[in-house]
């Protein structure tokens, strides 16, 4: 079998419908997300020791995880937010350059965005699963010239955006970077 | 069949420059998680959707292009996402519906 024809080595298993709930605390300003299965959305505020959590949002998106057909392993992605392209970031931005760059060699960077801990604070996707998810991608593409880059979060974009760009549905519109 | 050969069928208009791809399927959706989630590499997207985000699954996908229903246009800024990642946009007067069955009439399955 040639290269160009072997299966796959990673598949999208276990996709499952939800929506991603930004919530913050009104005591410290602290935001976070979280996948919500339910079919309705949780929408009221309640006390979490000394915070109280307030809706802020919902949004319809997936959640999935990948499975290695190697070794029958499943790697769930359940911190995983969203990915955001690089050009759907504000021009200034050291991630906006660095993919320009890449893209002109047909290489197209993504940044996985991931959830926020109970506490409110980033949780940036492993390096490893970061590796699973380019092979995923990557899989995919039929045009060999192309790659797609996805990245851990080492622009910190998680400052300023608490949901993915990519996978998330905000009102049938999508989000992007304020500029 | 080519991309090129089914837009001129269905009278699509072309919004970015032309690339030559091959249609392998076709995917109707408004929601980009459920691109991400269900599309396949080649499918061709039809949707009503113009942000530039779209744009972002296609590539991730390897969609081989999109058709923008109901007359809808993308703006500047998502053609030049588009043409650099050589996805080309086309776009329709018809709805998702209408562009469903000519797609389906021209022999896409």
């Amino acid at each position: 079998m040639s290269s160009e024809s072997r299966a796959p080595r990673y598949e999208m298993v276990n996709v499952r419908g939800g929506h991603v709930i930004i919530e913050h605390d009104v005591c410290s300003r602290a935001v976070r997300s979280y996948f919500a299965a339910e079919p309705n959305p949780p929408v009221e505020e309640y006390w979490e020791g000394r915070r109280l959590w307030r809706h802020w949002g919902a949004a319809q998106s997936v959640q999935f995880d990948v499975r290695d057909t190697t070794s029958g392993e499943v790697i769930p992605f359940r911190e995983l937010l969203g990915l955001m392209y690089y050009a759907c970031c504000r021009e200034d931005r050291d991630l906006r350059r660095l993919g320009e760059l890449a893209q002109e060699h047909r290489i197209s960077i993504y940044v996985a965005i991931t959830y926020e801990t109970a506490e409110g604070e980033p949780t940036r996707l492993p390096q490893d699963k970061a590796a699973v998810l380019n092979g995923l991608f990557n899989d995919r593409v039929k045009d060999k010239s192309k790659k797609i880059l996805i990245l851990p979060d080492l622009f910190n974009l998680y400052r300023e955006m608490t949901y993915g760009q990519v996978m998330i549905d905000f009102g049938l519109t999508a989000m992007a970077e304020s500029r | 069949m080519k991309l090129q050969d089914l837009a001129q069928k269905l009278e699509l208009k072309l919004v970015t420059a032309a690339f030559d791809k091959e249609v392998g399927g076709v995917y109707i959706s408004d929601m980009v998680s459920d691109v991400i989630a269900s599309a396949k590499a080649g499918d061709l997207l039809v949707t009503v959707q113009i942000h530039s985000n779209v744009i972002a699954a296609a590539n991730l996908l390897d969609l081989c292009g999109i058709v923008v229903t109901q007359g809808k246009l993308p703006g500047d800024d998502v053609v030049k996402i588009a043409e650099k990642v050589e996805i080309p946009i086309y776009s329709t007067e018809l709805n998702r519906w209408q562009m469903a069955t000519r797609l389906y009439e021209a022999g896409i399955r």
